[in-house]
């Protein structure tokens, strides 16, 4: 009898901190830095902080998606910098709109390239995006022989610094794509087919689900999510260096992706915790700097935060009694 | 469950409003805000002048930013203001945030030493239209900042030729080739180092037969890089390397081959002065990171206080050469200014 | 054929060095030189000492992402550790700091059941962190010149560190393809749930499977410290990145269960060439990076038609 009751305790514990436990972390993290920063409460700050996770956000979706079904892509980053040297390169040419298009098309593309060589040639994920990881920078330097491209074109800045009624134009197409993501993974059929890879790759097989294409698909959307990132990104930093843009900019994606409770072991994922989860990791190191917090004590809280959040994630699962697969 | 889901999605649109109702609120309120705050500011700047001075740094990892922020950070406490760091962690992105947070911490001056310099101009406009002065403390800039403090750097290179051709001008076994080591492309700064040097040194009649650039940026790269130059070009008798970790490793190198080639290098930290001290390395081109820390806040002194005219200034910092022969006395300088040991 | 593909198997990457060698000896005239064959095997030994760790880890289907700054918290500990106790110990004491991070690591894993990536992952930014707090921030100078001799020391010819990688390598070919804990390896890797099943103790052999790699970080790192006779707190900045190419390149499953030791050492030696051979034909370093993924992607490429290749045949019936 008791135990049942504790069962019941415990399963509604689980199932709050799944359903809120991000939020109440974000909350947490904006109040305690608030009363200690009085600069960190401003809504200059703020706001400057929701811009630059979208930075973060926009590429969390695509590896969402990715790790969900069980994949991994670490060359994002280079990726990241590839597009937007190239991209911004043609801006002379084909003008800002233009130019913001090509880079998404580019970068859809690219993803598109990784997934058949995972899909097809059965290259694993990761040992592709490795390489692909390499490949990628190189080409960003030698196509820009090395000089960062600096970008002067009123659109394309707009997707960085623009605002729209006071709000970050970054964050209104960070929410854009995850609203679509969303939509994407919960009300259609591909959504169902994601998740089915990741749980079980045989039984997806046998029940007539196109893995290759799903798998290419996934990886066409991360390229193209990856090409708006790569636009704001630019946009932001209002040029586009060959060499230093997306430097560790994967470890930060999936770090996002995970502390959003996504499991890597695929089959299980959150869009939306991921979308909280960059905010975290943002406004978490911005209040860190604030406060006058050392560097070296900043890596060192950035790694624990990490371990916590992913035990507590475990522990969630154990509330609700289930084992994850 | 599904009245738990229904819920989480409702508090989550709960949420979105409040922040899109922030938003417009701050919104309206920032276009009328700008004169206000400007009065509020000219209030209080009247009874209680406080100058607040932020700092956005590239790095705190290597000594060379550890001596640019004391720089800084002791020009604030001489002068009186209030001083506030960031560290960028090598991060273009967190950089740009970090700055933007200054601004709108309504800080009075800014400095920066920006990890990658064509990254800051967004960041900078931001800054000078709430009227704030930006000053660059080495490496570069973009956009519209006030002044730039940097080593000259192409100077520096030419320096390491000249010593080194003094060195070896009279000697019988000089073969006219030298070797030089190069920092990965991105970093720009460093470039100017290596074309001074070989300018210099082709001027003088000098080949360079190996030119390599430092796969891994620390002191055993250094070490690697010294290995492929020597195998390349074995009949090298001098080599420069553009930074000075990587030099000091590479003069390690040149020890372990046997060779006899003369390394120098470039920055003066403290390993590097102890290479010098123990011989390992030739010499070395100090830059005075503490100098232009020091100077970039006098800067926003002039211009925030005396009203000096700043606009896109390029003031050289000096650098010197440092060899066995005024090691000591380089030291005892750097020692009064630092406060530390200066290896 | 069959055989062939056997070989390929375990010595493929020998190919690839053969291939390599011959071109760079055509193009350069300074490659087919003692000295510069001894240097790349010698740089190629730094991945490669790692890459045996990482094969371990692999193989059990773990993942280690921490070792570069394993090997800063080594030089660091070097650096502080020996004005004080002298050489031998200091390296001995380091070792054992290196090893404890491991034991972290394989802690964080098993008891608290994170995934081993997320794990690596936020250890490599604590351990820079506390690598850079034990120093200051600061490169600590060594002022023992003996200290050198394990870097750059040579016995009969040959430099130090390719005796001490292979000495690491024979004990770890023989830990894992002769000793009952080399099975559990393998199989912890290509079944954990099976392995624990058949009563393997599962948790342990992954502890030891990362107490391992660190010890190799830290064994890497020495050798490392002693050549620049420098504590660097920042040691080998995105070296991860090569020795998991390394690992992989040389043949190791990426899917556990299968490593391929003398994959990962010729891979290392491998990877060292490219960018050693291309640097003395002065070729410019976005190439380098180009070349080596392009190869990791080939390589994978060729190792999946392979694969495809011998499930056919055996589909046939034939006994591979």
């Amino acid at each position: 009898m008791y135990d049942v009751k504790a069962k019941k305790v415990k399963m509604k514990i689980g199932q709050l901190w799944e359903n809120f436990g991000l939020l109440f972390l974000f909350v947490v993290v904006v109040i305690i830095f608030s009363i200690l920063s009085p600069t960190f409460r401003t809504y200059y700050n703020f706001a400057n902080n929701f811009r630059f996770s979208s930075l973060i956000g926009i590429g969390a979706i695509g590896m969402t998606f990715c790790i969900m079904s069980g994949d991994f892509d670490i060359s994002i980053g280079s990726m990241l910098a590839l597009v937007a040297v190239i991209g911004s390169s043609l801006i002379p040419k084909i003008g800002g709109i233009g130019g913001v298009l090509s880079t998404i098309a580019i970068a859809s593309f690219l993803g598109f390239v990784n997934g058949v060589f995972i899909a097809k040639l059965k290259i694993p994920a990761f040992i592709t995006t490795l390489g692909m990881l390499f490949v990628f920078r190189a080409l960003a330097f030698i196509y820009t022989n090395n000089t960062p491209v600096y970008i002067q074109d009123k659109f394309w800045l707009f997707m960085g610094n623009g605002k729209v009624y006071g709000i970050p134009f970054a964050v209104i197409v960070m929410v854009i794509c995850y609203l679509s993501a969303f939509l994407l993974l919960r009300k259609s059929p591909f959504g169902r087919y994601i998740i089915a890879i990741g749980t079980n790759k045989r039984a997806a097989m046998l029940s007539g689900i196109n893995v290759d294409n799903v798998k290419i698909i996934i990886f066409t959307l991360l390229g193209f999510f990856i090409g708006v990132a790569s636009v704001v990104t630019s946009a932001n930093l209002g040029s586009a260096n060959p060499g230093l843009m997306g430097q560790g900019y994967e470890f930060q994606v999936i770090t996002a992706v995970v502390l959003g409770g996504t499991s890597l072991k695929g089959g299980n994922g959150s869009i939306g915790g991921a979308f909280i989860a960059a905010m975290i990791l943002t406004y978490f190191k911005n209040g860190l700097g604030l406060l006058q917090v050392s560097s070296y004590w900043q890596y060192i809280a950035v790694g624990l935060i990490l371990i916590l959040a992913v035990t507590l994630n475990r522990i969630k699962y154990t509330l609700l009694g289930q084992v994850e697969v | 469950m599904s009245k738990i889901k229904y819920l989480r999605v409702a508090l989550i649109i709960v949420v979105s409003l409040m922040l899109a109702l922030t938003f417009t609120l701050a919104g309206c309120k920032k276009e009328a805000a700008p004169e206000k705050e400007e009065e509020e500011v000219a209030e209080e700047a009247a009874p209680e002048k406080k100058i607040t001075i932020g700092y956005s740094l590239w790095t705190m990892e290597y000594t060379f930013f550890q001596n640019l922020e004391k720089g800084v950070r002791d020009a604030c406490t001489d002068l009186g203001y209030e001083y506030v760091m960031i560290d960028q962690n090598s991060d273009p992105t967190k950089m740009v945030q970090d700055m933007n947070s200054l601004v709108g911490q309504g800080i009075t001056g800014m400095v920066s030493t920006p990890v990658d310099p064509g990254a800051i101009g967004p960041a900078v406009e931001a800054a000078r239209d709430a009227g704030i002065p930006v000053v660059c403390a080495d490496i570069g800039k973009s956009g519209p900042v006030n002044a730039l403090i940097i080593s000259d750097n192409y100077h520096g290179g030419e320096l390491a030729a000249e010593y080194l051709h003094e060195l070896l001008k009279d000697d019988p076994n000089n073969t006219w080739k030298f070797g030089l080591g190069n920092l990965k492309p991105q970093w720009t700064y460093a470039r100017e180092r290596g074309e001074g040097f070989r300018d210099k040194a082709e001027e003088l009649g000098y080949e360079i037969a190996s030119e390599i650039i430092v796969e891994t940026a620390s002191a055993e790269g250094g070490f690697d890089t010294m290995q492929q130059i020597i195998s390349a070009a074995p009949d090298i008798v001098g080599a420069f390397f553009s930074s000075g970790r990587e030099a000091v490793g590479a003069a390690n190198a040149v020890e372990a081959a046997g060779k006899d080639i003369m390394v120098v290098g470039y920055n003066g930290d403290p390993e590097e002065l102890q290479a010098i001290k123990d011989g390992v390395l030739t010499a070395t081109i100090l830059q005075q990171p503490y100098l232009i820390g020091y100077m970039s806040v006098e800067i926003l002194k002039e211009i925030i206080e005396d009203g000096a005219e700043y606009e896109d200034a390029v003031v050289p910092a000096p650098v010197k050469l440092i060899t066995p022969d005024n090691l000591d006395e380089i030291a005892k300088e750097l020692e009064e200014k630092r406060g530390q040991p200066a290896y | 054929m069959i055989k062939f593909l056997k070989l390929y198997e375990k010595f493929g990457i020998f190919i690839f060095i053969v291939v390599g060698a011959i071109v760079l000896s055509i193009a350069s005239p300074h490659f087919l030189e003692l000295n510069t064959i001894l240097n790349i095997i010698t740089q190629g030994t730094y991945a490669a000492i790692i890459g045996f760790g990482m094969t371990f880890a692999i193989t059990s289907g773990g993942f280690d992402l921490s070792v570069e700054a394993v090997m800063g918290l080594t030089s660091v500990f070097l650096a502080i550790l020996i004005p004080v106790v002298g050489i031998p110990s200091a390296i001995v004491i380091s070792l054992v700091i290196a090893s404890s991070v491991g034991l972290i690591n394989g802690l964080i894993i098993t008891k608290l059941d994170v995934n081993p990536f997320i794990t690596t992952l936020a250890m490599m930014t604590i351990i820079r962190g506390v690598s850079l707090l034990v120093a200051g921030g600061r490169q600590i100078v060594i002022s023992e010149k003996s200290f050198m001799t394990i870097g750059t020391g040579k016995l009969l010819g040959i430099p130090v560190p390719i005796y001490i990688t292979m000495v690491l390598f024979i004990i770890f070919y023989l830990i894992l393809y002769h000793t009952p804990f080399g099975r559990h390896v393998s199989a912890v890797g290509s079944n954990e749930n099976s392995a624990r099943i058949s009563g393997l103790n599962v948790n342990l052999v992954k502890i030891a499977v990362f107490v391992l790699i660190s010890f190799t970080a830290g064994v890497a790192g020495t050798i490392r410290t002693s050549q620049t006779l420098i504590g660097i707190p920042t040691m080998a900045p995105g070296f991860v990145l090569i020795v998991i190419t390394v690992t992989v390149l040389g043949g190791t499953s990426l899917s556990g269960g299968r490593g391929n030791l003398w994959g990962t050492l010729f891979a290392g030696i491998f990877i060292s060439m490219i960018y050693y051979g291309l640097n003395l034909l002065g070729v410019q370093i976005f190439y380098q990076m180009l070349s080596v993924g392009l190869v990791l992607i080939f390589a994978l490429f060729i190792d999946g038609i392979r694969t495809k290749y011998l499930e056919k045949i055996k589909a046939k019936g034939i006994k591979v």
